[in-house]
């Protein structure tokens, strides 16, 4: 690992490195074992620095983690996963810390693609997701079993639309799609296979025929 | 399928021995028999690795279009439309969507020629002949989109009748994203009304309405910047199954392709939905603007979605107010 990417590690976790280096950075990180175990050993050393071993600053961290991935541009939801605070308290106590483990590791949950949404698997994936629990302040930091899932800011999660509103926007638009598109868009409409109607929301108005 | 001669004398088409063959040519003889004639028949729709059988009733009057389209798998989803009005039955949701407009005809539109404008943004190829099982001789005729921002279409048309008895539809790498084939097809210019009758008890449907508000209101946002070739065609604002608020409705098109844009207020502490979707070959993209959310729909590429529904700007909105608003977003 280069000076450089040291130094840029060491920005990024002071908050300090700009948002396409820290983009740049994540997604090497996703890929390079060596680099989230530098990046848990840094953090954790500077979460014990600034906190005097309490686990605040390490939340900040994984915060600014959260925060730069839903930053990121076109890339789907994303669930930082951090170990429990019990593993950093271990740690930090002198024991290594496995890259498996690192407090950067990114779990990919959820990703669709920006550039070409056309194939028919790259959209509308819902994941089956273990509960997303956000971080609070009354966990044990003992507890080395709870696994804490921080999840991005709301706006930002490409989430989609409910099915059902889908359904609702697409028989409005049915009527427009060229003749040549129609009888795809009103198949898939009533297609079995759909989730769209799955879910109902409310009607506007409901009346008899 | 019925004798082949019958077909183009039903139709009403002319019995050319010698046809030339040019794309555009078989472009135009399919259009016509799409905007003519009266048929029944099953299709197969094969796209994400699934695949689905529907059959079909069309028929046209007196200038008056009736269609109904059943899933035959499963719960028996249909849609019926005559001219202006679309009615999505799904009998498994005991739900009726009822889409009426007034004053338009987009839905007896007829297929674009690919000439002048649309030149710029498709390219129409002659393929060749090619035999199908069920049909015999096809003309194979290809119309390619000339950026990403929009698909394309390879069409098998049945040589007699001129339908299109296959359709692929294609990014623009060429890869098939959906493919229609009709199975069954027969023509018949006697289809009685009852045919269009759903085939389940409409008593016992929930029926939702969704219809324009006002021919004169349109809603107050444009598109900044859209893909090339793409045009505001349409506007206006309309109420919908599901939202308390009317929803800004924008249609642009490229003269084949289009896109709806929704604008809309969320309800009060609902965040706003953000992010990706898809039904079909349609797919969706919302994102939020100024406190709206903006959703566009259309079967086009996700880039041309996001292009059109991220540029959309409050119509009102001077320069220094854009600007304002674009560094708010920021």
């Amino acid at each position: 690992m280069t000076d450089r990417i040291k130094e840029q590690l060491s920005a990024f976790l002071d908050g300090e490195l700009p948002d396409p280096e820290s983009a740049l950075l994540l997604k090497r990180l996703e890929r390079d074992d060596e680099l989230r175990g530098a990046l848990s050993r840094y953090s954790l050393i500077g979460a014990v620095l600034r906190s005097d071993g309490d686990v605040p600053a390490a939340r900040q961290v994984a915060a600014r983690v959260s925060a730069a991935i839903a930053r990121e541009p076109a890339r789907g939801t994303r669930f930082v996963r951090l170990p429990g605070y019990g593993a950093f308290l271990r740690a930090a106590a002198g024991a290594a810390v496995a890259a498996g483990v690192a407090l950067g590791a990114v779990l990919l949950v959820q990703q669709i693609e920006s550039q070409d949404a056309a194939a028919p698997d790259a959209v509308m994936a819902q994941a089956d997701l273990p509960p997303v629990q956000p971080v609070t302040d009354d966990l044990d930091p003992l507890d080395g079993t709870a696994d804490i899932y921080v999840t991005p800011p709301a706006p930002d999660a490409p989430a989609g639309i409910p099915p059902a509103e889908l359904a609702n926007y697409l028989v409005a638009h049915y009527g427009y799609a060229s003749p040549l598109a129609r009888r795809s868009v009103g198949a898939g409409l009533i297609s079995d296979d759909d989730p769209a109607f799955v879910e109902q929301l409310p009607p506007a108005e409901t009346t008899d025929p | 399928m019925t004798p082949r001669p019958a077909i183009a004398l039903a139709l009403g088409l002319a019995a050319t021995p010698a046809f030339a063959e040019s794309g555009q040519e078989w472009l135009a003889r399919m259009g016509a028999a799409l905007s003519n004639a009266s048929y029944l028949g099953e299709f197969v729709s094969e796209s994400a690795g699934r695949t689905e059988r529907f059959a079909i009733t069309h028929r046209v009057r007196d200038g008056v279009v009736s269609e109904r389209l059943v899933s035959l798998s499963g719960h028996g989803r249909e849609l019926v439309r005559e001219n202006d009005e679309v009615v999505v039955y799904l009998p498994d949701q005991k739900l009726a969507i009822i889409e009426r407009r007034s004053g338009r005809s987009d839905l007896l539109g007829a297929l674009p020629q690919f000439e002048g404008r649309m030149a710029a943004w498709y390219k129409v190829d002659w393929v060749g002949r090619e035999t199908l099982d069920d049909f015999g001789p096809t003309a194979v005729v290809a119309v390619r989109p000339l950026d990403s921002f929009r698909f394309g279409y390879r069409l098998w048309i049945d040589v007699d009748s001129h339908m299109p008895v296959r359709s692929d539809l294609s990014d623009g790498s060429g890869r098939v994203i959906e493919r229609l084939r009709f199975t069954r097809l027969k023509f018949d210019n006697a289809i009685p009304d009852s045919a269009f009758e759903p085939a389940l008890d409409r008593r016992k449907l929930r029926w939702v309405r969704q219809s324009p508000q006002s021919d004169d209101e349109a809603p107050a946002w444009r598109a900044a910047q859209v893909p090339p070739g793409f045009r505001l065609s349409a506007s206006g604002v309309q109420a919908l199954a599901g939202p308390n608020a009317p929803v800004g409705h924008l249609v642009y098109s490229d003269g084949l392709a289009t896109v709806s844009v929704f604008i809309r207020v969320p309800r009060p502490g609902q965040v706003p939905a953000a992010g990706t979707s898809r039904s079909g070959v349609a797919s969706a993209y919302t994102t939020v603007v100024d406190g709206h959310q903006v959703t566009a729909v259309g079967e086009v590429p996700t880039r041309t979605l996001k292009a059109i529904a991220t540029s959309l700007r409050p119509a009102a909105a001077t320069p220094d107010e854009a600007r304002a608003a674009a560094n708010r977003r920021n």
